[in-house]
């Protein structure tokens, strides 16, 4: 490592603060570029339809036949919880799915093909809403279902369907068609990736490796590192080069956003992970870390069409890779002033299950942690997860659910909230600004690079 | 053919096939599809067992929501429990199952059956008013109340029955049975088949995010 | 009516007082739950009835009823009744036999028509040659006897209900008579045998207030089959505490526990033997430690085994619950497999159309 001799440089990247106001310029003009449907009405509801019936297995059948309209779902969704409008409900995002599964492969289909309503386009333009904008997917109404209910699942398969019925709301729309046609999210390609490493090594004169064969550890970015917070991308390389760590980038799977995934397009989430797990085979890496992109975590370590058991590496969030350095002993950092609180990102969290990890970050550097009253597998989403983030038809639900995440975080009596998803961070960065709200939001991987003990580097 | 003999005859015959049928069919016609592989690794080998548990710990809700549940848990449970004593606990029903597989149990004296009947029936009328007082949080469907009314028919009549009230005994018993019959009709068609669901639903669940190392 | 003398000169020519004359009213009277004060007004009736003429046709029967009636012990009530009426017709009672009893049945209904009372045992065969009386068929001479009859009390479950000859398969085509006969006045007094307090207070309640006695729904007088034999046993609180004799010969049948598992029909028949018991007051079936067969109910021999109890199904060629879970198992797997297959096709087009799409 070449040691900072000259006083430490002017930051290269603009604060957080900046960065987000630059991205919503960025996100507003998304929905001018939205694609429009292009099929006839009948094809789309056709294959909308058809997709389901696809993804349709023993487990969602169950799911979908167990409901009994108990209503404690409600309870759990900060969206219902925020509104209380009966839309909103949980158990409402299954209704259609129902019909269609009846319909179609239910073990009674034909008595419901003759007795229930013909699924029209309508049907599903209202589902966008319930789909997309009302449901982070984040599985927290799972958690108080008397029948055990994983109705984010379900949705997850209706944005499959409206994928096909060209329904996804224009700003996933529009990061759906680039990143499926250019294989890049808000025009960060391959060069500019490299561009912006290039621009790392000569401003902080440190060594980021890219491209580096049998490195240990393959380390991917986000488009949000690219798009102007680099700060992410420094934070890593400074805490992989003091942990001592035999690690490198790729300039050719670098991507941890999933527009796949997030859109309900399996067959892309499908293709988008390839090229990595790939990369990470060539490279010769036993590790793959993922970038602070909440989704990135089930879109690569959890993806259930990746045979993750005969890979020869293993996939880790960078919380859970900071996380076990921190269980070793081996990240050392100094101890961190004032209170904090952490979040658990539903993707990492609840239906992620790296909850220790960052706790144990955050020991290492003896924070003042204290866990909001709803903590764990029981955390309230933010809001903004699961691309809702970007929607603009979603600001009312966003804005209005946050308040119960601003409760949560108040009740600690903490100065910050330390999260490790830049969806999370984003949506929280928006809340604090629109509520003037008094607290500080911070990244986990940035927190540790700026809290990093340089006396004992290895 | 007297209104008890058809009950008790052809009735509650025809009534109890189509709820075998009926069963079954959805059982099979659900379970027998075939499974998601999750091809992931699981965050530790034998994990994904652990999420059986499920089947059991959802019984109860986590602490976090017990206090927003308590009323819906508490009347739930009142009524189920009162339901199954009094279904399986008094003499009359114990002798139509003993008539139908051989099984024979001791019966409950008659107050007990009363008692547990109108605590069921108490608890079923809780749960409409609440039902109805909140429409945002149940979203009710026509399948919610004919469920609901089917239920509640066959305590109602029962009591009566047992009573004697408001017509003679052999047309109420008559009744009771009848209603019995809609009950056992409507039960494979309906969400009472979650008698049967929330086993397998708990555990598909426990499991996928046990698969990841959550418990839920 | 016949110049007959009165029924209160017959009573004195018998040596009856006035004292149980009027026993005999009150008990009538309250077993038919007519205010007590009504005994003397009906005593004063009775007495000065002249004797109406009666028939009593016995057609598929085993005259139980008629024994039921006198054999009880004498001098009763129920065998004084019989000085209320003239009983000009009675195969069994009467001396007269051949053309002789024959001849006196036609006498009597020509003597006394439009006033005579027909009281029925037995039920209506309604195929040829099944049961013949003189030549005359059953069903001929009901219709005959009938027509002019003031009013018709069914005596026992046979005419009333069609009983054992009715019951599964019914070879003679039995009917009750009632099915026969729509435009007379008709009471039924069933019971395999009816009791004889039944009997004689229908035809004290007709000789006093000149009409049949208020029924129920099956015909039946309230008086005598109002209240269920179950709500006035002896054993009902064995019931209520869940105390039941399993079989004949245990413990619970020993100490006298309710009979409901072993069949009783208590709960659904209507009848008057729990309240004034047989044979003088002495017992009755209950008492005597077997259940209720329910012989005051239609069908009674059909309508159920004597020894399951009320609440079985009544499954007459075995359940087929088996099948039905066969069958539905089968249905179920063969929906899943065909939707399977429709899951598989579809997935197949889904990549053809995705490859071409990219």
């Amino acid at each position: 490592m070449t040691a900072t001799t000259t006083s430490t440089p002017a930051p290269l990247f603009p604060t957080f603060e900046q960065v987000f106001q630059g991205l919503s310029g960025q996100i507003g003009q998304l929905r001018e570029l939205a694609p429009k449907p292009k099929l006839p009405d009948k094809e789309r509801v056709r294959r909308a339809i058809d997709v389901l019936i696809e993804e349709t297995n023993a487990d969602e059948a169950v799911w979908l036949e167990s409901c009994i309209h108990c209503g404690q779902c409600t309870n759990a969704c900060h969206y219902f919880q925020a509104t209380g409008e009966a839309k909103y409900a949980p158990m409402r995002k299954m209704e259609l799915y129902r019909r269609i599964y009846q319909r179609e492969i239910g073990p009674f289909r034909a008595w419901y093909k003759l007795t229930t309503p013909k699924i029209k386009l309508s049907h599903l333009e209202e589902l966008q809403e319930l789909a997309y904008d009302s449901c982070s997917e984040c599985g927290r109404c799972t958690m108080v279902c008397p029948m055990g209910i994983d109705t984010a699942s379900l949705v997850h398969h209706l944005r499959s369907a409206l994928v096909e019925a060209e329904l996804v709301p224009p700003e996933l729309a529009t990061l759906h068609q680039e990143q499926k046609y250019r294989r890049t999210v808000f025009g960060a390609s391959g060069e500019k990736f490299i561009e912006l490493v290039q621009r790392i090594r000569d401003h902080y004169d440190m060594e980021v490796p890219l491209d580096k064969p049998q490195a240990d550890v393959l380390v991917l970015s986000s488009a949000v590192d690219l798009v102007g917070n680099g700060n992410g991308l420094l934070a890593t390389a400074k805490v992989m080069n003091h942990l001592g760590i035999d690690w490198t980038l790729c300039s050719d799977a670098f991507e941890s956003a999933n527009f796949g995934l997030l859109s309900g397009d399996m067959a892309l989430w499908e293709k988008l992970s390839a090229p990595i797990v790939d990369a990470a085979i060539r490279l010769g890496a036993k590790t793959l870390v993922i970038a602070e992109c909440g989704h990135a975590y089930p879109a690569l370590r959890w993806n259930p069409m990746v045979k993750g058991g005969e890979l020869p590496f293993e996939m880790m969030y960078i919380s859970e890779f900071l996380g076990r350095q921190a269980q070793h002993g081996k990240l050392k950092l100094r101890p961190l002033q004032g209170r904090v609180t952490y979040h658990d990102p539903c993707k990492t969290g609840r239906r992620g299950g790296a909850f220790e990890e960052p706790r144990a970050v955050l020991r290492a550097m003896q924070a003042d942690v204290v866990e909001m009253p709803a903590n764990k597998e029981f955390n309230w989403c933010c809001g903004g997860g699961a691309g809702i983030f970007l929607l603009d038809d979603a600001t009312r639900l966003r804005d209005e659910s946050f308040r119960i995440k601003m409760q949560q975080v108040e009740q600690t009596g903490a100065e910050a909230v330390v999260v490790s998803c830049a969806s999370c961070r984003l949506n929280f960065e928006a809340g604090r600004v629109k509520n003037r709200w008094n607290k500080r939001v911070e990244s986990l991987v940035e927190l540790v690079a700026q809290q990093l003990d340089e006396e004992m580097a290895a | 053919m007297s209104l008890l003999e058809f009950a008790r005859g052809p009735a509650i015959h025809w009534s109890l096939i189509i709820l075998t049928v009926g069963i079954l069919w959805r059982l099979l016609g659900v379970l027998a599809l075939t499974r998601g592989a999750d091809l992931s690794r699981p965050r530790d080998a034998f994990g994904n067992f652990k999420g059986y548990r499920t089947v059991f710990s959802r019984s109860w809700p986590a602490g976090e929501f017990t206090t927003a549940t308590m009323f819906q848990t508490s009347v739930a449970y009142v009524f189920h429990l009162s339901t199954l004593i009094v279904v399986f606990g008094v003499t009359p029903h114990i002798e139509f199952i003993t008539g139908l597989t051989g099984w024979a149990w001791p019966g409950l004296p008659n107050a007990v059956g009363v008692g547990f009947g109108v605590m069921a029936l108490g608890s079923l009328l809780a749960m409409i008013l609440r039902r109805l007082s909140k429409p945002a949080v149940y979203c009710s469907n026509t399948g919610d109340f004919i469920t609901w009314v089917l239920v509640a028919l066959p305590l109602l009549t029962g009591l009566l029955a047992f009573g004697h009230l408001g017509a003679r005994y052999e047309t109420l018993l008559a009744l009771h049975i009848l209603s019995v019959c809609a009950l056992f009709i409507w039960f494979p068609f309906s969400k009472l088949m979650h008698a049967f669901w929330f086993v397998f639903s708990r555990a598909q669940s426990g499991i996928v995010y046990a698969h990841k190392g959550v418990r839920i | 009516m016949s110049n007959s003398p009165s029924l209160g000169e017959v009573l004195d020519s018998q040596g009856f007082s006035r004292r149980d004359f009027l026993r005999f009213c009150t008990a009538a009277a309250s077993v038919m739950a007519l205010p007590a004060s009504i005994a003397p007004t009906m005593a004063e009736a009775l007495a000065a009835t002249r004797r109406p003429s009666v028939i009593w046709l016995s057609f598929q029967e085993c005259t139980g009823c008629t024994e039921a009636l006198t054999r009880s012990a004498a001098p009763s009530i129920e065998s004084l009744i019989f000085n209320f009426i003239s009983l000009d017709y009675h195969h069994t009672l009467q001396a007269a036999a051949g053309d002789a009893a024959e001849h006196a049945r036609e006498q009597a209904e020509e003597a006394n028509a439009g006033q005579y009372l027909v009281l029925v045992d037995g039920s209506v065969p309604t195929r040829a040659h099944c049961s013949t009386i003189a030549g005359i068929s059953n069903l001929d001479m009901l219709k005959t006897s009938a027509a002019n009859a003031a009013a018709i009390i069914n005596i026992g479950t046979c005419s009333a209900y069609g009983g054992l000859p009715m019951a599964e398969p019914n070879p003679t085509g039995a009917v009750p008579v009632g099915e026969i006969i729509t435009d007379k006045p008709i009471v039924n007094v069933p019971g395999c045998p009816p009791m004889p307090l039944a009997i004689t207070g229908v035809i004290a309640h007709y000789l006093t207030l000149g009409q049949l006695p208020p029924t129920d729904h099956l015909g039946r007088p309230l008086a005598f089959f109002g209240e269920n034999i179950h709500d006035r046993c002896y054993r009902r609180p064995f019931y209520d505490r869940g105390q039941f004799a399993e079989s004949f010969d245990d413990e619970g049948a020993r100490k006298g526990w309710c009979l409901y598992k072993l069949g009783c029909k208590a709960p659904v028949t209507y009848n008057a033997c729990a309240n004034l018991k047989w044979n003088q007051g002495t017992s009755f079936p209950i008492q005597s430690g077997h259940g209720c067969l329910g012989c005051s109910e239609p069908r009674f021999w059909d309508a159920g085994g004597f020894y399951e109890s009320v609440a079985r199904g009544r499954f007459e060629t075995g359940s087929k619950l088996g099948l039905a879970a066969a069958g539905g198992a089968a249905a179920g797997a063969a929906a899943a497999v065909l939707a399977q297959r429709k899951k598989k096709r579809l997935a197949a087009e889904h990549a053809e159309q995705d490859s071409d799409a990219h």
